[in-house]
């Protein structure tokens, strides 16, 4: 049910553990957005109409009502805050705690592309083994896989709409994020961040794959570094 | 003149304010806002350089950076001392103006005024010769920081010390007495300003 | 000294001083002739930052596509009749920057600033007439600076209106060589321009409100106003401070922003923002002050609830210095610091909340007129309502990981910015123009006008939501590099054409304005019927504003259908009709 609504707006087909998380949020603001909205369109209509001005019709002389501005301050104010106190811990588990890595990569982004460095065949990462390759990310599926972003010259912005993924690159940083694939396939990582006049086309593509399949595409790539 | 009221030094020019009667009552004069307000803005301009410059020191592994040259500080306390005297002859002007003693007012806003030169005589030359050790706006933010703040503060100083070359220029001509004595009060506050920032980056620049 | 010489001002007007036509049309030093230049410089450049928006819709159409038309702009605007990705960069920062800057600022703060301050407090002028003439010059130089950046090698800044480090810090990354500086630089002298403007504003609404106009008895666009100018006068030295530092890493060798020698690039953020966010509520607040005002006016009742719209315009302006960092959650900035801002930008929207409630509460039981001025007014609450909601999405800190840098922000923009802003400008003009230029605009024109811009208006900005929500990344100039964008190619389209006819509607509004200038219904002194003390002067006041003594105030601002009266409006100036109440 919600996954149809999401489609029905567009939302790219979600693929990542914490995805169904922030739809929810999303949903659930959505929700109270549109309530919110219906609410305030149709009071403001039905006033426009039923006090439109008629001939011999004075205003009513009304300077406010106290009981009502407590009651509608402090029922926005319970909303937001109960709002906010719930996507704390989405976040939370998001940015900062997050299950801990199976698969590490370094990605630096430069002007417009992205570089994925694969641990080498000792399976480290900063050794001189390691494999850097652009734009094609490939991951197994259903592993929980670390990312060290960060970049060569300006700000970039690592996005992945199918994993609702987002995260600047920032030069002179290391920014550790996180994601697990769920489904088999293939995604775009665009760079969500202005970054200079290749900005827009500036794109690496995920796939996700079965652990086997993956082992092999590794194997492959080892094998056309070394020739 | 024995008769004369001293007033307190800050106290807002009431006789200033022209009460007329197509107004609501005043409780300070225009000038006197705008002052303040200039000096608020100026606040927040300080504050941003100096929020900039705590997060630049923080994050360096070595402040200052082992290849920069030291700054001066023996002669920076013996100039922050020519700074804050300057406020205290500044003071001492704005009781002479309130006293409407003509004489006393040339010698203390002049005085003031030279303090003033000879605080930014020091400060040039010091930075003549960090120029020379090699301390430049490109050599690293411990430089970059170091000549913006304290440039923002010479130039700051700079435009009192032309300030008061005018209000100077108008004494000379016997233009201020106790009733018109705000002029002096502006250029006062706004030097107290001037002043009263200087500790607060002598402190964090040179000392911490 | 200021006052003494308003009051000369007062006696001088029956002696009218003939000024020569420099003093009376170019240097005035007369609030309301200064109001116009502002509201006339800021419509010549919201026909620039129109026309960038519309070059950009036309390329979000027709991606890499030639025009032979576009061969008639300059080089950095076009390359070989077609829009590229480098002058279609340079078009958004310049959309942004003239419109944030030179067209919303000028008209809500320049512009109405000027000409309601002492008209509405019962002042002959402004405290510092001289500095206010040198606001605006100021202001007209940091135009001329903005613009002369089309015309030189490298062409405009390119970096986006926010202009993040280092893309901006360093040449060699945009391209962009002294278009930047020059951008840094007009911005640093349209600051300088603001700064004088503020200390105008808040040293004559202390000061010079006429007898009886206390600070409760002040029009809710004055107190609007007044926090305005307090929100320009301390947010506006940061920016200050933030471009001195990126034009000393451009020019002076420094490295505040660039890692390599040390600096830190979200430090620009953080100082960006600080400003940033304070200046969108600067944008906001003066064009809820003109809803407050046209509302009451025309549904004939006292703003429901008059003390607690003040209490929120305080409250807004005091929690806007802390949400800065919303627009950074994704920047790497710590992430239990995106948790405090997300609790901070939630409560934001609870005095927003007062207030819209505020103006339900107005109609309810009103006797609504539906002039222009209303139509606008009435679509300002209703879109700001839109954009505002929006706005807590992005609030939300895991679904702003989604949301953030893709088209929902740019609805939003648009349904605060055009929606809010623009549409508070609309009511407003119409609504002052009567006292601005003696005539009254025409009515059958602006509605129009109204009914084109704002169906046009939700056509344009209502589907780019959508376009967000399929992910689509805002400042590409061609969504058709990207596979998973091609779905939404249709609604480009359907939103560049929108965007042409609500680009072609503003030329109704502009024709209404020159066309009612010269042969518009001459305008009595209170055409509206309506209370505060503006419309007690001639229509257009003369130096001085009143020709005998400045009207004295017996009340509030809005005593619409008040009981005391035969009448439904009470005007603030008129003496009670029973002495007693004057004593109150
Ligand atoms: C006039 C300008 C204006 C105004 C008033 C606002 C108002 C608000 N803005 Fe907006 N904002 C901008 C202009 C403005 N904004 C601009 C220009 C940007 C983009 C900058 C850029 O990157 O280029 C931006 C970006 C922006 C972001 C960053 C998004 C991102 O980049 O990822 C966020 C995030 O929190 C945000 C939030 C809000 C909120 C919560 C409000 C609140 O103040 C809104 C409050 C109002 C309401 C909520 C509606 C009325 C209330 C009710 C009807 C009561 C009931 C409501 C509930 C129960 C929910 N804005
Ligand atoms: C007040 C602010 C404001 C206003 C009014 C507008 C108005 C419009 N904006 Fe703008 N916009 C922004 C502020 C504003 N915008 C900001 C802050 C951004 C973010 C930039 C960034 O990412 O850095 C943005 C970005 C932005 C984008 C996203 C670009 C991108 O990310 O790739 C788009 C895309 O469609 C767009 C479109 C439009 C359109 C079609 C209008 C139309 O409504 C315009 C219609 C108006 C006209 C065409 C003018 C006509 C005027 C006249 C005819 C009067 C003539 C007068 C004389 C001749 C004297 N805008
Ligand atoms: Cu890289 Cu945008
Ligand atoms: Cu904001």
């Amino acid at each position: 049910m919600l996954e149809k609504m999401l489609e029905f707006m567009y939302f790219p087909h979600d693929v990542s553990t914490f995805g169904p998380q922030i739809d929810w949020l999303f949903t659930l603001i959505f929700w109270i957005v549109v309530v919110t909205w219906i609410a305030v369109s149709i009071t403001m209509v039905v006033f426009l109409v039923k006090y439109r001005t008629k001939p011999g019709r004075k205003a009513e002389y009304i300077e406010g009502d106290t009981r009502l501005e407590v009651i509608w301050t402090s029922a926005t104010a319970v909303i937001m805050i109960i709002l906010a106190l719930m996507s704390r811990s989405t976040w939370a588990d998001i940015k900062e705690n997050g299950p801990a890595g199976q698969v590490f990569y370094n990605v630096t982004a430069k002007q417009f592309n992205w570089e994925i460095t694969y641990p080498g065949p000792d399976g480290k990462l900063g050794t001189k083994d390691d494999l850097t390759i652009e734009n094609e990310m490939h991951v197994p599926v259903n592993q929980v896989v670390r990312i060290d972003l960060a970049s060569k010259d300006v700000i970039h912005s690592f996005f992945v709409p199918n994993l609702r993924l987002k995260q600047d690159a920032v030069p002179g940083r290391v920014i550790k994020v996180w994601f697990e694939a769920t489904e088999i396939g293939t995604y775009a990582i665009p760079c969500a961040e202005l970054c200079g006049f290749g900005h827009s086309g500036m794109q690496g593509t995920l796939t996700v794959e079965s652990e086997a399949d993956f082992q092999k595409w590794l194997k492959d790539q080892y094998a056309n570094a070394n020739q | 003149m024995a008769t004369a009221k001293i007033r307190p030094l800050m106290a807002l020019p009431r006789r200033s304010v022209a009460s007329g009667d197509e107004t609501e009552r005043r409780f300070i004069s225009n000038g006197m806002l705008a002052v303040l307000m200039l000096i608020g803005t100026e606040m927040m301009l300080f504050s941003a350089l100096i929020g900039s410059f705590i997060i630049f020191r923080m994050q360096a592994a070595f402040w200052p950076p082992p290849t920069q040259p030291r700054l001066p500080i023996a002669v920076t306390w013996i100039n922050t001392g020519v700074l804050l005297a300057s406020a205290v002859t500044m003071a001492l002007a704005v009781r002479a103006v309130h006293q409407s003693r003509q004489r006393l007012l040339r010698r203390w806003i002049g005085v003031t005024g030279l303090l003033g030169v000879v605080f930014l005589a020091v400060q040039g030359s010091e930075w003549v010769r960090l120029v020379a050790q090699g301390l430049t706006l490109a050599s690293g933010n411990y430089g970059a920081t170091f000549y913006l703040l304290i440039g923002l503060h010479g130039l700051h100083v700079s435009a009192g010390v032309v300030w008061l070359v005018c209000v100077a220029a108008a004494a000379m001509r016997g233009r201020y007495n106790v009733r018109n004595a705000s002029a002096v009060e502006l250029c006062a506050v706004y030097w107290f300003f001037v002043c009263a920032i200087w500790p607060v980056l002598f402190g964090l620049v040179y000392l911490l | 000294m200021s006052s003494t010489a308003a009051v000369a001002i007062g006696s001088a007007h029956t002696e009218h001083h003939e000024l020569g036509f420099m003093r009376t049309y170019v240097f005035s030093e007369d609030h309301k002739m200064i109001a116009r230049q502002f509201l006339f410089l800021a419509l010549f450049m919201m026909a620039i930052g129109g026309l960038m928006a519309m070059l950009m819709r036309l390329d979000l159409a027709w991606p890499d596509t030639q025009f032979s038309f576009l061969r008639i702009f300059p080089q950095s605007i076009q390359n070989d009749s077609a829009i590229t990705a480098a002058t279609y960069n340079s078009a958004f920062t310049m959309h942004a920057t003239i419109m944030i800057f030179f067209v919303v600022m000028p008209i809500l703060v320049g512009c109405f600033g000027n000409f309601l301050i002492p008209l509405m407090i019962g002042a002959r002028d402004m405290a510092f007439p001289k500095l206010n003439m040198l606001s605006f010059w100021v202001g007209a130089v940091a135009g001329v600076i903005m613009l002369s950046s089309f015309f030189v090698p490298g062409g405009p800044a390119a970096a986006g209106w926010t202009s993040y480090a280092p893309l901006s810090a360093v040449p060699i990354y945009t391209g962009v060589d002294w278009g930047q500086n020059l951008w840094c630089i007009s911005i640093i002298v349209l600051g300088v321009s603001s700064l004088m403007g503020s200390i105008n504003y808040i040293t004559t609404i202390i000061n010079m409100r006429t007898k009886g106009m206390y600070f409760f008895r002040m029009p809710l666009v004055i107190w609007a106003l007044f926090i305005t100018a307090i929100l320009l006068l301390l947010a506006l030295p940061v920016l200050t401070t933030a471009l001195a530092l990126l034009l000393f890493d451009r020019m002076g060798g420094t490295h505040f922003f660039l890692p390599a020698g040390g600096g830190e690039p979200i430090l620009w953020q953080h100082l960006f923002w600080f400003f940033g966010h304070p200046e969108v509520y600067i944008m906001i607040l003066p064009a809820m002050g003109i809803a407050s005002e046209v509302i009451a006016t025309f549904s004939r009742k006292p703003i429901f609830g008059y003390r607690s719209m003040v209490y929120a315009i305080c409250a807004i302006a005091g929690l806007s210095w802390m949400v800065w960092g919303h627009h950074m959650f994704q920047s790497g900035m710590d992430p239990e610091l995106g948790t405090s801002f997300m609790l901070s930008t939630m409560v934001i929207a609870v005095p927003s909340a007062i207030k819209t409630f505020n103006w339900l509460g107005t109609l309810y039981k009103g006797d609504i007129h539906y002039t222009t001025a209303m139509l606008n007014a009435l679509s300002f609450v209703a879109m700001f309502v839109i954009g505002g909601l929006s706005g807590i999405f992005m609030a939300c800190t895991p679904v702003d990981m989604y949301i953030h840098d893709t088209y929902f922000i740019v609805a939003h923009i648009h349904y605060v910015l055009f929606g809010g802003s623009l549409f508070g400008i609309f009511a407003g003009v119409t609504y002052w123009f009567p006292k601005m230029f003696g005539r009254m605009m025409n009515e059958k024109l602006g509605k129009l006008h109204f009914w084109i811009t704002f169906v046009a208006f939700n056509c344009t900005f209502f589907p780019m939501h959508i376009l967000g929500m399929g992910g689509h990344m805002r400042r590409i100039y061609n969504p058709t590099q990207y596979d998973f964008l091609k779905p939404l190619a249709p609604i480009n389209m359907f939103i560049s054409i929108s965007a042409f006819v609500l680009g072609t509607a503003q030329f109704i509004f502009l024709a209404n304005i020159i066309w009612s200038c010269f042969k518009g219904e001459r305008a009595s002194e209170n055409p509206w019927h309506a209370n505060t003390l503006e419309w007690s002067a001639p229509s257009p006041p003369g130096h001085g504003n009143w020709p005998g003594p400045v009207p004295a105030v017996y009340r509030g601002p809005y005593e619409y259908s008040s009981p005391e009266s035969e009448a439904d409006y009470l005007p603030q100036w008129q003496v009670a009709e029973h002495a007693t109440a004057a004593a109150d």
